[in-house]
């Protein structure tokens, strides 16, 4: 995701980049299974037993299916540990492209209530920058990737550069008003999502076309309508002729000279035969994920950097964040018996935050905001029906009643408990230290969680939702971390060196050529879809070292 | 507005529908393909005996007859079926639906001692529908029975007839519409 972009930027700004990725190299026609017909799918798309020995946790996430498998870890290669009565769910996939290939593609701006977060309730530290200083880069990510979206003059959620917006279906539509007019100051508006729904002349010209509305993008997309580096950055710092993707190639260490105190590159692990390389470069950009970005900085420890390469704070590895999501809840929405849909949409609804915004809240701060969608039930349910015959057939051609779903994603509080570490003596096949995740949520997370819960019934009851099931809200408990597939802040970016890893150009403050831009560098998580932010960051940082380069700086 | 999408909706397949089949081809070849050649009447080799087939089959295609559509063996149902115990399945699995076609076949003998697969179509209607009552009802304790509806309800809407003659199905709709006149796509969406 983050790693596509600093490529594109740098050689765009003339410089040879060498992109290393451990994974192997991705193909439309060797990987991507976006034309798979339901009658080709293997075993009615059941989970075998080899893939549950294969892949315990990766054959459990939303996007893991019998013709999508290649883009997911096998687990057993790639051991982590979580720490006694904890747990960690880490959805991942190694190959060129990474989660840019299976992400949701939601893409929400931070607002500016959201970098002065931390200062305002005093959790974790002030972010270096504030809305004015990235908004220009949401503007320039936003335009090169192709965001579609709706205009709707948000604080909480800022607009951005959009193409139009998808539809709400015809229950969505009832929906938002019974929401917007029962709890004024709440908006239900279009998911923000990265696929294309007007193509750029620049979009076109990487090959790029118009979403076919097949909501098939876990499968990847032929088309390349939505945001990937497989479809955007890569192509566009391939095409500069500066670029060389060195794959099937992990980074196990950054190499530092101890007399100049900069970094001169990385030392490689070749995954196929073990044989370990050195690539030398001018400045080093880490975007290899926050838990393995973390974990390369962690093993880099030297004599000058005892606990870890850049980590003269302690902070690295430390105040671990995701999104906790829950609160899901679903009903019945009666009426609209003789509408339809056409098309699958690859998007719903999205809730902006309103606790702690527009409402109050007791027991947490901040807040959470909600994806989901309403359809007409399909033949599934025929599956638990009763009757036979002609007639039971017969009624399985009809639509079933509108179902809504919706889940929440809530902000997690920045906390030095909740970290990363290295392993004390377990490696892997390749010799990289098994990484031990210690994360809890606390009762920030607890009572926002059971606050969604009560907002998600409510908004149900108000727009006459009948059969509605949510989550209980006096026992839930927040889903573990992980399930938000948001890793973020084990390198977070701050004002003050003792305090933080990064300075506000994603730069460590003790290796001057050394930057980090994926989901490491932030200081709040906010509770929108992160990506885009990374993207933003990527972006600014990499002109940032482009321009430090260029004037000799590094 | 929807006449255009229907016009649009054609060129868009019709470019794309060589790409689909190469794509679907080459995607997924293998057994499914060979599989569905057969005739579905035959026993297809597999951990399913002939009788347990024959059940199968006749079973199956009471709970979705032929009509101006294909039925449940037409699709080829009880072929999925037998490639899934056979493939897919572990011994538990096997073992659970073996017992439960042994017991159904029970459950459905006529007093008079005709088995299922012996009676006519009509006559097959009558008994099932009367036992698929008393088990929706919950005056009969039957899991098997629902889950073997299930699957055959799943694998018949997941076969190239069901998908696209029974249901309407768009591999590459063009473009989304988020509320649409029911008389313009009244079949449910087969994805």
């Amino acid at each position: 995701m983050s790693g596509g972009w600093v490529a594109k930027e740098m050689c765009e700004q003339g410089f040879k980049v060498a992109v290393i990725e451990r994974g192997r190299k991705v193909t439309v026609e060797k990987d991507y299974t976006d034309f798979v017909d339901p009658w080709d799918v293997e075993h009615l798309n059941r989970k075998t037993d080899k893939d549950r020995k294969d892949y315990p946790i990766q054959s459990n996430v939303y996007a893991f299916q019998s013709f999508t498998k290649q883009f997911w870890v096998k687990d057993n290669d790639h051991p982590y540990e979580t720490a006694d009565d904890t747990s960690f769910i880490w959805y991942r996939g190694y190959h060129e492209g990474g989660r840019s290939i299976m992400w949701g593609r939601q893409s929400y701006r931070m607002s500016e209530i959201d970098f002065e977060a931390n200062a305002r309730d005093g959790h974790g530290v002030d972010w270096p920058v504030r809305y004015d200083d990235i908004k220009p880069w949401y503007d320039y990510v936003e335009r090169f990737a192709g965001i579609s979206g709706s205009m709707e003059g948000l604080d909480i959620l800022p607009d951005g550069v959009f193409q139009p917006p998808h539809d709400l279906t015809c229950a969505e539509l009832d929906f938002k008003a019974s929401v917007e007019e029962s709890f004024p100051g709440r908006r239900v508006i279009p998911g923000r999502v990265a696929n294309l729904t007007e193509p750029t002349q620049e979009q076109m010209e990487l090959g790029r076309g118009r979403c076919q509305a097949r909501n098939h993008c876990f499968q990847g997309c032929s088309f390349g309508a939505y945001f990937s580096s497989n479809s955007a950055t890569l192509p566009a710092a391939r095409r500069t002729g500066n670029m060389t993707l060195i794959s099937e190639t992990a980074v196990h260490k950054v190499i530092v000279d101890e007399a100049t105190g900069r970094a001169t590159g990385v030392e490689t692990v070749d995954i196929a035969s073990g044989e370990s390389k050195v690539i030398t470069a001018r400045v080093v950009f880490l975007n290899a994920g926050t838990i393995p970005s973390t974990m390369i900085l962690l093993n880099s420890a030297n004599g000058n950097a005892p606990n870890g390469l850049a980590n003269s704070s302690g902070m690295l590895g430390k105040n671990m964040m995701d999104h906790h999501s829950g609160a899901r809840g679903t009903a019945i929405l009666p009426g609209n018996l003789d509408r339809h849909t056409f098309g699958r949409r690859p998007n719903g609804f999205y809730i902006p935050r309103f606790r702690n915004h527009t409402e109050e809240a007791e027991g947490f701060v901040r807040g959470f905001g909600y994806q989901g969608g309403a359809t007409r039930e399909r033949w599934w349910t025929s599956m638990g029906k009763p009757g036979v015959g002609a007639d039971f057939k017969a009624a399985g051609r009809n639509p079933g009643p509108w179902r809504i779903g919706m889940v929440a994603f809530g902000e997690v509080l920045p906390n030095e408990q909740n970290h990363v570490r290295m392993h004390a003596n377990k490696t892997d096949q390749w010799g990289f230290p098994v990484p031990v995740l210690d994360v809890r949520w606390g009762d920030n997370e607890r009572n926002m969680v059971r606050q969604a819960i009560r907002d998600t019934r409510a908004m149900l009851e108000a727009a006459g939702g009948i059969d509605i099931e949510t989550d209980d809200p006096e026992t839930a408990e927040p889903a573990p971390p992980g399930i938000g597939i948001h890793e973020m802040g084990t390198a977070r970016m701050g004002r003050d060196p003792a305090t933080s890893v990064l300075n506000s150009w994603n730069q460590s403050w003790d290796i001057p050529n050394l930057f980090v831009t994926d989901g490491s560098f932030m200081t709040s998580g906010g509770c929108q879809n992160p990506s885009l932010t990374y993207m933003a960051f990527s972006a600014r940082a990499a002109n940032h070292a482009a321009e430090l380069m260029k004037e000799g700086a590094l | 507005m929807v006449h255009d999408v229907q016009l649009h909706r054609r060129q868009v397949i019709q470019s794309l529908i060589a790409l689909s089949a190469v794509g679907g081809v080459a995607a997924c070849g293998g057994a499914q393909e060979s599989s569905n050649g057969q005739v579905a009447g035959q026993a297809a080799p597999g951990f399913f005996n002939a009788s347990e087939m024959a059940l199968i089959a006749a079973v199956a295609q009471t709970i979705i007859p032929m009509t101006d559509t294909a039925g449940a063996v037409q699709a080829d149902v009880p072929v999925t079926l037998q490639n899934l115990a056979t493939d897919w399945g572990d011994t538990e699995f096997q073992q659970y639906w073996r017992s439960g076609l042994a017991a159904l076949d029970a459950a459905l003998t006529t007093d008079a001692g005709d088995g299922f697969t012996s009676l006519s179509p009509s006559e097959r209607e009558a008994a099932l529908a009367a036992y698929d009552a008393q088990v929706f009802a919950g005056t009969v304790e039957d899991g098997f029975y629902r889950d073997f509806k299930a699957t055959v309800v799943q694998a018949y809407y997941m076969s190239e007839p069901g998908a696209t003659e029974e249901l309407a199905y768009e591999p590459v709709p063009g473009e989304f519409i988020g509320c649409v006149p029911l008389s313009d796509f009244p079949r449910t969406w087969a994805t």
